[in-house]
């Protein structure tokens, strides 16, 4: 069961692993025209709290090819072995976390929570301090764990397919894995930024 | 149940090497020093690993669907193996 959770890559064919990780990815964008999300940056997930239309598909793709491409030229670095199916199904499947996470907008919930947060801070006025519901508090808490420890998912899920595609081993390496995340979220951001 | 063939030293942890051969039919012993071949240098688990390779006819494909594995783990795992076969053999020179 840990293995499937955390490391489906050592144990599953590329064509499972492809197979599913497409399946996720289109479930992942229905479920963002569902719950009104874009996943705006490889990184990100927000909730705009207008109908999002088709958008999430665009972002999903973007993700995808930026981290794609990123970890794949880093995989050849490390290992000049790597295969592009393993860190295409590596991308995809990691991705997974990020379409669980739109469950959290049922119903407009978390935009809502949202803008009853930002208007119950006085803009105008700000030594008249935040006046938060304690309840709304309280949930923006619990959200933000969750949505750490999704995050956290994520992140093991795509090292370790990262790490079974290029036998990656050591600390330059790791950074250098570390690295690569953030520049897919940078050029991700730019991509997203001058399409929309 | 075979015995294990010990590699390491229990005490130092150095290689071991053979002192002695014996047969086992006329109990002649021939006595020398002699140092392990390569593939017996490695623990058994990858030793099976190299004769499980040989078997498939090198088909890392075929292995992985023997072991239930992927693919890729099963190549890293070869890999780490001709590695440490590689530094053996360089610390054998």
């Amino acid at each position: 069961m840990k293995t499937i959770i955390f490391n489906p890559f050592e144990r599953y064919t590329e064509n499972k692993l492809l197979f599913f990780g497409v399946l996720f990815t289109l479930i992942g964008s229905y479920l963002g025209y569902v719950f009104e999300a874009r996943f705006d940056g490889v990184l990100d997930l927000h909730f705009p709290g207008v109908p999002t239309h088709f958008k999430p598909v665009i972002d999903n793709l973007i993700n995808i090819v930026s981290l794609f491409l990123v970890l794949f030229f880093l995989g050849k670095y490390i290992n000049p072995k790597t295969r592009i199916i393993d860190i295409l199904t590596s991308v995809l499947i990691s991705r997974f976390p990020f379409y669980l996470l739109t469950f959290i907008n049922y119903q407009n919930f978390s935009a809502d929570l949202g803008e009853r947060i930002l208007a119950s801070i006085d803009t105008k006025n700000l030594q008249n301090g935040v006046n938060i519901a304690p309840i709304d508090m309280v949930v923006m808490i619990l959200i933000a764990g969750i949505t750490m420890l999704f995050l956290v998912w994520f992140v093991i899920l795509l090292f370790n397919g990262f790490k079974i595609a290029t036998n990656s081993r050591g600390t330059k390496n790791n950074l250098l894995f570390a690295g690569a995340i953030i520049l897919a979220e940078i050029i991700s951001k730019i991509i997203l930024t001058l399409i929309n | 149940m075979n015995p294990k063939l010990p590699i390491n030293c229990p005490s130092c942890e150095k290689a071991l090497s053979v002192s002695q051969l014996s047969c086992g039919n006329c109990n002649t012993t021939v006595s020398g020093n002699y140092i392990l071949p390569l593939l017996l240098q490695i623990p058994e688990e990858e030793q099976n690993f190299i004769l499980q390779f040989f078997l498939s006819s090198g088909s890392l494909k075929e292995m992985a669907v023997q072991m239930g594995k992927s693919y890729p783990t099963v190549r890293n795992k070869l890999d780490d193996i001709i590695e440490k076969i590689n530094q053996l053999k360089s610390e054998n020179k």
